[in-house]
């Protein structure tokens, strides 16, 4: 299909991902640009017929302010998906991705962008979770470990003793070990080993 | 006890999301049976889509965008309804450092905005930016060169630049200056890029700035905790007016959480806060109240620009979208002023002036417009 898709994405592995996707699918003309303050003439150097963009950059606001070559559209149009089609919309919504249909691309072709832009942002944004959710559990551990070693050398108690007192107090306290920990490792120590 | 109503509300990262960051942290709204959740949106583009296709059911949101979004100008359509003005003033109007400093020099004669006039018809200057098409920032900038005989795409061209990348755009040449909301103008003077020239105050004293925007059937559907949002705002306007609080809100607001920048930047556009160049107000001299003269003005000045059709019946949509009927329904009860009418004269007081209004006259502020003008559009 000779449609020309530009990708704006500040994420260069997602944005590369959905050209190839884009691409398996029949749409070969994909091009891709970072976000940034030149973005309103890149735009208009590529003179893309539909752009996807990820919602959660600013740039969408000079955007909306790009006038289309095309006479039959005279600026470009918000559109999420096809408008009939409210489940998508809000699942593009949540995934953050949205299309701008600068040429009047027929709805049947964008339906079909959309939705595997959906996916892949939806992929992504698991992905980010995951890997939030893990580097918080290590970060518990070290916290715990770090408490552990200085109640080991503060008292002269072995591993055990130590995490069984961290313990013994957390269900005393109701809280948790981790916090527990962190409250002995305390003030700047702590909040240091909390950041990433 | 029935459950909290929920509300979704969209912000930015701008000094006048403020009521509704402490209205939410101070538990005002939860005083008022209401489960707000708080959106830090990256673009007024999201804010739109979002109330467009109802994920969210308020925003702060720019009067003009207000409009756009009721008439389906920008996406899809979604009626919109103004029940509350949060803020007045907090623009500033920023030119690269060195131009800045030159037009200084030159406007102790003339005046900034003739100076600046004078300068763009020259040629050779990057475009001016403002934040949004559908924006304040786009009308007041657009009056105040056009009171100086500059106009907008004849003598110089605008662009459309969001908040957060105004310092880079600045930086790199691609703009010759901007209008934008605080703190951006104090981040860029701060970053040595930038120097602030005028601000909204200087276009109209006391411009109403941000609006509350209620998705219309959310307000049908919804009237008690519509009104239990106002009181919290109320009250939480109240508390960012009074300058002993200024330190306090701007590290809240500084926060990552939130506008996540300078906490110095954000402090010197709060009231109180005297050296800061833009300052936001948030609740005296009937800040909140909806008035449809000031609707008018914006629709006016959209249609001029030729941001909206010339033939657009404009009372029609200031009557649908403000609504001053249901701040008075709302905030009357909890001794909030209240005008007897629901417009008045824009423009004319270069000085504090008195509101006849019940039970007692209401303290004004100075209106005045950078020409003169007056608008009435009785």
């Amino acid at each position: 299909m000779s449609l020309k898709i530009l990708v704006i994405d500040s994420e260069p592995d997602r944005a590369r991902s959905l050209a190839e996707s884009l691409n398996a699918a029949g749409f070969d003309d994909v091009a891709h640009v970072a976000a940034g303050a030149g973005l309103v003439e890149a735009v208009e150097r590529i003179a893309p017929d539909l752009i996807v963009i990820d919602m959660a950059l600013p740039d969408r606001d000079a955007l909306e302010s790009v006038r289309s070559l095309s006479a039959a559209a005279p600026r470009p149009i918000v559109m999420f998906a096809d408008e009939d089609d409210p489940a998508l919309v809000e699942e593009a919504i949540a995934a953050g991705v949205c299309s701008y249909n600068l040429s009047g691309v027929a709805t049947r072709d964008m339906r079909a962008i959309v939705a595997s832009a959906v996916a892949l942002f939806r992929r992504y944004a698991r992905i980010e979770t995951q890997l939030a959710a893990a580097n918080a559990q290590l970060e518990e551990r070290r916290i715990v470990e770090r408490a552990k070693a200085q109640l080991m050398a503060a008292r002269g108690i072995g591993e055990p003793q130590a995490y069984k007192w961290l313990r013994t107090k957390a269900m005393n306290e109701n809280r948790r070990i981790v916090e527990v920990a962190a409250d002995l490792i305390k003030g700047d120590e702590a909040d240091a080993l909390l950041k990433p | 006890m029935s459950d909290p109503t929920k509300v979704r509300v969209g912000l930015l990262r701008l000094t006048d999301s403020a009521p509704v960051i402490v209205a939410q942290e101070f538990g005002f709204f939860a005083d008022e049976g209401i489960e707000a959740a708080l959106s830090v949106e990256p673009s007024w583009a999201n804010v739109s889509d979002k109330l467009a296709h109802g994920a969210l059911d308020a925003a702060v949101i720019l009067p003009p965008l207000a409009f756009a979004v009721t008439l389906g100008l920008r996406g899809a359509a979604q009626p919109l309804v103004v029940p509350y003005m949060l803020s007045v003033g907090g623009e500033t109007i920023t030119l690269e450092k060195r131009l800045g400093v030159d037009l200084r020099e030159r406007a102790r004669e003339k005046g900034m905005a003739a100076a600046l006039a004078d300068r763009l018809k020259q040629g050779g200057l990057a475009p001016l930016a403002v934040v949004h098409e559908y924006s304040n920032h786009n009308l007041l900038l657009r009056y105040w060169l056009a009171a100086a005989d500059a106009i907008a795409g004849r003598d110089y061209e605008i662009v459309i630049v969001p908040p957060a990348r105004t310092l880079e755009a600045l930086q790199s040449g691609r703009i010759a200056g901007f209008c934008a909301g605080a703190p951006w103008g104090e981040v860029a003077e701060r970053a040595d890029a930038g120097a602030t020239v005028a601000t909204s105050h200087d276009v109209w004293r006391n411009a109403p700035e941000k609006a509350l925007a209620m998705r219309e059937r959310w307000v049908e559907a919804n009237p008690q905790a519509m009104a239990g949002v106002l009181r919290a705002l109320y009250r939480a306007g109240k508390f960012c007016d009074a300058p002993q609080n200024a330190s306090y809100i701007a590290s809240l607001l500084s926060r990552r959480a939130w506008l996540a920048l300078d906490s110095h930047a954000i402090l010197s556009s709060l009231p109180g806060t005297h050296g800061g160049k833009a300052v936001s107000r948030f609740s005296a001299h009937v800040v909140n109240y909806p008035w449809r003269s000031q609707a008018m003005w914006f629709l006016e000045q959209m249609k001029r620009w030729r941001l909206i059709e010339p033939k657009l019946a404009s009372e029609a949509v200031a009557m649908r979208v403000y609504r001053p009927d249901l701040f008075a329904a709302a905030l009357g009860p909890v001794g909030a002023p209240t005008p007897l009418r629901d417009r008045k004269r824009e423009g004319g007081h270069s000085e504090p002036w008195s509101l006849p209004a019940a039970p007692t006259p209401i303290a004004m502020a100075p209106d005045l417009f950078c020409d003169g003008a007056i608008f009435d559009f009785e």
